[in-house]
């Protein structure tokens, strides 16, 4: 055997390890979720009058909320990397805040603003409150914004100023210069944000569930059948249909893989002190500060107030109350669950995203395909086809499961950040290793682990935050495995315990700014 | 002079591509050869199969008469210097030297002392706790064949170590490694698709077309005796033309 084909076996056995991994959580509960669809199961799906209005709901909700989700994401976007708008730390700060909680605390927040007996409700004495369409796109909107700004910015962030210099001087108007330039520049980016935020939103059950009333979505639907009647074949249809946005999302990014950020800039553009611009973007943005703090505010006023408006005292009653009624129990699940998808994931995707990107073949390939795909799953049909997969093995009802179904629900987002990093580092370290007679795996931990750590650090918080504030494959299996705090939301909620429902809420939001600003500090602290 | 490396009947392809064709040659002990070639000639591709990186279609390699064709990279007694330097980022000037040094069981004050000559040997003693992204590029190219060096090959590879830098460098560097290869006496190979720097350094020149070696002989014997057209308009051709722009600043300067 000669060194080449010792080499060629070691790293391509850890390739169909990474393979098998995947064989067995991804591939194989999904294709036994297809294989639940029975002709019956599909008739009664289709023909029932309640899933037909799920579907139109769906559709409709989604499309109008995704509209404005772009439309907030992309002017708070410009406005903070275009305009010399001050304090634009705090105002990016604060925008990205609702990615830190469950998208049901968001529709949560709304119910106890705007409710029947919502804090705004009672105050201006309105009726009703905001059940239905209007509470689900409001809700949706809440959570999904954050992701169009942040796909907005970093594209808006490396545009080039050349085109517009050239343009100026050829003297077009700047609002010429925007519709013929930057909007262009965007097309790919329009795109991209609507169907990432799209996907995001119809598969949501948290928001739909927590204040969609009589409004039935699909994943509400698909969530009754499956947690609530355990009826998996109709519930593996309604995920099926689920899964087409989501792919077509998929097949959008990876066909579009160029969004302006690798082009060659010569120049980034500069901010605007235009007077108008500036007024417009304070108020714009002060606008998105106040509804992005108003539900935490409502949590805040609930908590920590004996009985609002009747008795406004401050009082540790509630949360007492809450601990007492397992709350803290949940929470150690959930940050067992954080971290431990949090040190798999991690691991997991930086062997893989080494493999693919600095040992290249055609395994490499085929495996980076496949750690894509997770992206194109959305979270609960991820949960019920895990369900329908591994109910009957050791591993279900137990952390375990849960730990690897969050692992590998947000291992695409990290494996691609760890991926472009390794891409970025010069193709020869290794090579001048072996020359120099030290091994690769040397070089990887002296030389390669040092240069990426700190994107190591993001995809740790990364796992660790989503899986502390996901309620959507969980749902599905837990219990039977241990309940994480997320799930206590809406089971609250429906007790009617809305301090306890405001108190969780908080304790997510807490744990994950700890988690995001101590690693940004080290982060500081250590480059 | 006695045979150094003794390269027989080496191919390489991919994908029905030849890159290399059955290429044999032999290198002088202590001599200085470059491989002249256009991008896409194959010499890359060899430099990577001499020195271990990738595995040659048929044919073998001898060091010292000895079959290194199966022998890992870190066995061959071989160094080789990129044009993108690949240094270790993360580490300073006398870490990157000192690395490899203490890997392969030098002591501490051993690996130190090394590490402190060679600094001195490619003038970096100043820099030697920068890092380096806080260097010239000429600067860490030093450093990167100061790595290489402190192992002591018997052979060095150099691919293409000068085209990232800047004319002025590119020449004072030129120099450097003459005198790094008298100091060390170390067989040097260098691969470049500059003639002029070829021309300038090289005991003998290797030019190199389609995977093919179409002439291997001294600076001098090419310009008496081109093998071929391609030496003729690739290499002599090129070569005068440049003289000749020279030639002509040189006449508008001084009149």
């Amino acid at each position: 055997m000669t060194i080449f084909q010792r080499r060629l076996s070691t790293s391509s056995l850890i390739k169909i390890i990474i393979g098998i991994f995947f064989l067995f959580f991804v591939i194989l509960p999904i294709l036994s979720m297809f294989g639940r669809i029975t002709s019956t199961s599909l008739a009664s799906v289709f023909t029932s009058s309640q899933f037909s209005k799920a579907l139109k709901n769906s559709l409709t909700t989604t499309f109008v909320a995704t509209l404005i989700s772009m439309t907030i994401g992309l002017v708070a976007a410009w406005s903070i990397e275009r305009t010399a708008m001050r304090y634009k730390a705090l105002f990016s700060t604060i925008i990205v805040l609702p990615m830190l909680i469950p998208s049901i605390s968001h529709a949560f927040g709304l119910v106890a603003l705007f409710g029947a007996n919502g804090i705004v409700t009672r105050f201006f004495g309105l009726a009703n409150g905001i059940y239905g369409f209007w509470g689900i796109v409001a809700g949706s909107v809440m959570y999904s914004f954050p992701v169009a700004y942040l796909m907005f910015t970093s594209i808006l962030h490396y545009e080039d100023a050349m085109p517009h210099k050239a343009a100026l001087v050829l003297g077009i108007p700047p609002l010429r210069r925007f519709v013929g330039i930057t909007l262009p520049y965007l097309r790919k980016t329009f795109i991209a944000v609507f169907f990432a935020v799209f996907t995001m939103i119809i598969t949501d059950y948290g928001v739909p569930l927590m204040i969609g009333g009589k409004t039935t979505t699909l994943s509400v639907l698909m969530y009754n059948k499956a947690v609530g009647m355990i009826d998996y074949s109709s519930g593996s249809v309604i995920g099926v249909l689920l899964l087409i946005p989501a792919i077509v999302a998929f097949l959008v990014d990876i066909l579009n893989p160029e969004k302006g950020e690798s082009g060659f800039v010569s120049e980034l553009m500069e901010s605007t002190n235009n007077r108008l611009a500036l007024v417009a973007s304070y108020v714009f943005n002060g606008a998105v500060l106040l509804a992005v703090l108003a539900p935490i505010v409502s949590f805040c006023i609930m908590v920590f107030q004996t009985k609002y408006p009747i008795n406004t005292e401050f009082t540790l009653y509630h949360i007492e109350k809450t601990l007492n009624r397992g709350a803290g129990r949940y929470l150690i699940n959930s940050i067992i669950y954080a971290f431990s998808a949090a040190v798999f994931g991690t691991s997991l995707a930086f062997v893989c995203s080494y493999m693919t990107s600095r040992m290249k073949g055609q395994l490499s390939y085929i495996l980076h395909l496949i750690s894509l795909t997770s992206m194109a799953i959305p979270g609960i049909v991820l949960g019920l086809s895990y369900v329908i997969f591994f109910s009957g093995t050791n591993i279900y009802g137990t952390l375990l499961i849960i730990a690897l179904v969050n692992s590998v629900h947000f291992f695409a987002s990290p494996y691609l950040m760890m991926y472009n990093a390794l891409e970025k580092l010069n193709p020869n370290l290794e090579a001048v290793g072996m020359s120099l007679g030290i091994k690769r795996i040397r070089i990887v931990f002296d030389v390669i682990i040092p240069k990426v750590k700190s994107s190591l650090s993001e995809m740790f918080t990364y796992f660790f935050v989503n899986s502390m504030m996901t309620i959507s494959a969980v749902s599905f299996l837990a219990p039977p495995a241990p309940k994480p705090v997320s799930l206590m939301i809406n089971q609250f909620e429906a007790q009617l315990l809305m301090e306890s429902a405001a108190f969780v809420s908080l304790l997510i939001l807490l744990i994950n700014l700890l988690t995001k600003g101590g690693f940004a500090l080290a982060k500081k602290k250590f480059n | 002079m006695t045979k150094k490396l003794e390269i027989s009947q080496v191919s390489k392809g991919y994908k029905e591509n030849d890159v290399l064709k059955l290429v044999s040659f032999d290198v002088e002990d202590g001599e200085f050869l470059s491989i002249l070639g256009p991008s896409g000639c194959g010499k890359t591709t060899l430099l990577r199969i001499l020195i271990g990186l990738l595995e040659p279609d048929t044919g073998q390699i001898f060091k010292d008469g000895i079959d290194i064709t199966n022998i890992s990279p870190a066995q061959r007694g071989m160094g080789i210097v990129f044009q993108n330097y690949a240094l270790f980022e993360n580490m300073t000037v006398i870490q990157n030297i000192e690395y490899a040094l203490r890997i392969n069981k030098k002591t501490k004050a051993n690996a130190r002392h090394t590490a402190k000559e060679m600094m001195n040997v490619v003038g970096l003693n100043e820099q030697k706790d920068r890092l380096p992204r806080q260097l010239s590029g000429g600067q860490q190219q030093r450093v990167a064949i100061a790595r290489t060096l402190a192992l002591k090959p018997d052979v060095v590879l150099l691919d293409e170590p000068l085209s990232a830098l800047d004319v002025a460098t590119r020449i004072s560097m030129r120099e450097e490694l003459k005198r790094l290869q008298d100091t060390f006496g170390t067989t040097m190979i260098y691969v470049t698709h500059d003639q002029e720097e070829a021309f300038a350094l090289s005991d003998r020149i290797m030019i190199m077309d389609e995977g093919a070696i179409s002439q291997i002989d001294t600076p001098i014997a090419i310009c008496k005796q081109p093998a071929n057209d391609y030496v003729q308009t690739f290499v002599l051709d090129n070569l005068k033309a440049k003289i000749a722009s020279l030639a002509q600043f040189d006449l508008g300067k001084s009149s």
